[in-house]
């Protein structure tokens, strides 16, 4: 009964694929920090938030207003909230497991703020154990080494993550979040370790990347940016 | 280096590092002495079953007694009362540790014997014994009588031969000792007589029996023979012979002690260490059952130690979107190798150790077989399978949440 039920769900998310998915935020409002949100104007707390396929949204955010948790409850690792996050009018809270997985090996990607790599891995086995986490890898080894050189961490690869500095973290936990196929790309502070130059480097990957698989962008911050051209702009 | 980074070797180096090399050995060596305990306790409880029931370590003779009525002063001058009544024959053969009873017949009528030859002359009143044919362990083709048969195969107490041989024939100059093949050849002139009748028969010796000590004609015969010469009142019934399982039952001595009942004593002597045994039986068995417990505990311990120790990884593992399927075939297939290995290791300790016991028992007369038993055997696939489905629901509770 169960497997024909996910045979069906992965079905219905192989049909939907070609149709690109919109994230809805229905009235979402997170547990802990109910009264602060509540307390104060937001575009997208408590509000009924439809992210459309393609677009590249900046969502600002002071310090302490939800913007990890934000990220969190995009990628349904956070559940202590009110409201629903719809991935293609589905609520995401009904989603089978395996059918999640499958969601996030191709139709979303991430950057966590805390990076969340594998520290006994190396750089090179953190990238390859998501590039190989679909049956079917989505770029081949040799891109890994090329992105590493484009970013200048091509000298860590076979460094323990753990060793690495934030910098060079960041970048990989970057080239990780672009091994696999996406609709959205969802990034939490992408370049809060990179100087000017190392930003634009990867500012200038991640949008050809994006651009390459249609993509839509959601990155949140604290200031403005010009990293990207944004066609919405979100306070949180 | 491409096979390294492979998602299989990846995942393992990953699960590996995060359990600690140390952990996993201390782990799986404490789960191996579970095993142990547990096969143990089974293995031993076979053995002792063994030792206590199994058919090597009996002699042929100690599954059958002859039990009789002890003749005691009031008894004596009425040879009613040492006859067993119907009733306590019905009640011996409900008893559990009866699996067969056989009433031995006496003769009702006058026995003479002697002999035809001039060589060994002579001459006894004797008596004559009948038991069903399945109690007897002489086995002659000549042992049977119909009507009309002058031939009588007769059956003497081993013993009987030997008190001659090693008695009568040494303290006697002119009568010479007898083997038992010499004793079959000689025929024996035997008299019945009674009820105002008499018959002569051709006695022959067809061989000599140690479990029954009795001078044993066939029951065809006695049967003849009673009704014939015997005299009026039926044939009483002073020994009945019950084969049972396990002569040193306490429960059959105290049977036969209640009622001042008479057997073999040598055979039930055993009884008082029996029941020292069966108590340490008892203890060994409580202690496997706590080893038992314990083993269980240990190994279940184990396996969610070893998952709960890697908990962060797989939970980063779901964040990135491994498919749950995937990790739970990987992780259960990081688990069951090493169980396997376990389980064959111990129960190659246990098949070596069993073989050793089994060679120094045998220098002091026990047999256990110098293999694991069957029971053994199915243990390691019972525990087998609890370790499969300890890891697999312990493996899905972690992925769940």
């Amino acid at each position: 009964m169960l497997l024909v039920f996910t045979v069906a769900m992965r079905f219905y998310f192989n049909i939907a694929i070609k149709f690109f998915m919109t994230i809805t935020l229905s009235h979402i409002v997170p547990l802990p920090i109910a009264e602060k949100v509540l307390s104060r104007h937001s575009d997208v707390w408590n509000q009924e938030v439809n992210l459309q396929p393609g677009e590249w949204i900046k969502v600002k955010a002071p310090s302490g207003t939800g913007k990890t948790t934000l990220v969190h409850v995009l990628w349904q690792i956070r559940k202590d909230y009110k409201g629903q996050v719809l991935y293609a009018s589905k609520p995401a809270q009904d989603i089978l497991p395996e059918a999640m997985a499958q969601i996030r090996q191709e139709k979303l990607s991430v950057v966590f703020q805390d990076l969340r790599l594998f520290g006994q891995l190396t750089a090179l086995e953190n990238i390859e154990l998501k590039r190989r986490m679909s049956p079917t890898p989505y770029y081949p080894a040799e891109k890994v080494q090329a992105m590493a050189e484009h970013l200048g961490v091509a000298h860590v690869l076979h460094q323990q993550a753990a060793t690495c500095s934030y910098g060079e973290q960041q970048r990989i936990a970057i080239i990780r979040a672009l091994m696999q196929p996406f609709e959205w790309l969802i990034m939490d502070e992408p370049f809060s370790h990179l100087d000017i130059a190392n930003t634009a480097k990867a500012a200038a990957l991640i949008a050809e990347e994006c651009k390459k698989r249609n993509a839509g962008l959601l990155i949140t911050d604290l200031d403005e940016d010009t990293h990207f051209p944004y066609t919405r702009y979100l306070n949180l | 280096m491409a096979k390294t980074l492979e998602l299989r070797s990846l995942l393992q180096k990953l699960i590996r590092a995060g359990i600690g090399k140390f952990r996993f050995l201390m782990a799986t060596v404490g789960m191996g002495v579970a095993v142990l305990f547990i096969l143990l306790a089974v293995q031993t409880f076979m053995n002792f079953n063994e030792l206590l029931h199994g058919s090597n370590n009996e002699n042929e003779t100690a599954d059958f007694l002859v039990i009789n009525k002890q003749i005691t002063g009031a008894r004596q001058g009425k040879k009613e009362l040492s006859a067993f009544s119907k009733a306590e024959i019905d009640s011996l053969q409900q008893q559990a540790f009866v699996q067969k009873l056989g009433l031995l017949t006496a003769s009702n009528f006058g026995v003479n014997v002697s002999s035809y030859s001039d060589a060994i002359p002579f001459y006894s009143d004797a008596y004559f014994e009948s038991v069903p044919d399945e109690f007897i362990d002489v086995q002659s083709e000549s042992w049977k009588w119909e009507p009309g048969q002058k031939d009588l195969p007769v059956i003497i107490p081993t013993f009987f031969i030997d008190l001659y041989n090693t008695g009568m024939a040494m303290s006697q100059q002119n009568l010479p000792q007898l083997s038992l093949e010499a004793l079959m050849v000689i025929p024996l002139k035997v008299k019945v007589h009674g009820n105002g009748g008499e018959a002569e028969m051709v006695g022959h010796i067809v061989g000599s029996s140690d479990r029954l000590n009795s001078i044993l004609i066939p029951e065809s015969f006695m049967q003849w023979a009673n009704k014939t010469y015997g005299y009026a009142r039926a044939p009483l019934n002073s020994r009945v012979v019950i084969k049972t399982n396990d002569p040193s039952d306490p429960k059959l001595v105290k049977y036969l002690e209640d009622r001042s009942w008479k057997t073999n004593t040598d055979k039930t002597r055993f009884s008082r260490i029996r029941v020292i045994v069966n108590w340490i039986v008892g203890i060994v068995g409580g202690i496997g059952l706590v080893m038992l417990l314990f083993g269980m505990l240990v190994f279940s311990l184990f396996i969610q130690l070893t998952i709960a120790s890697s908990r962060n990884d797989i939970e980063l593992l779901k964040t990135l979107g491994i498919s749950p399927d995937l990790l739970r075939q990987f992780l259960m297939r990081q688990f069951m190798p090493v169980n396997g290995i376990v389980l064959v290791v111990v129960l190659a300790v246990l098949s070596a150790l069993q073989w050793i016991l089994h060679k120094v028992l045998a220098t002091q007369q026990m047999f256990i077989s110098p293999w694991l038993s069957p029971a053994t055997i199915a243990a390691t696939v019972l525990v087998l399978l609890f370790i499969w489905l300890t890891n697999r629901s312990t493996v899905k509770r972690y992925l769940k949440n």
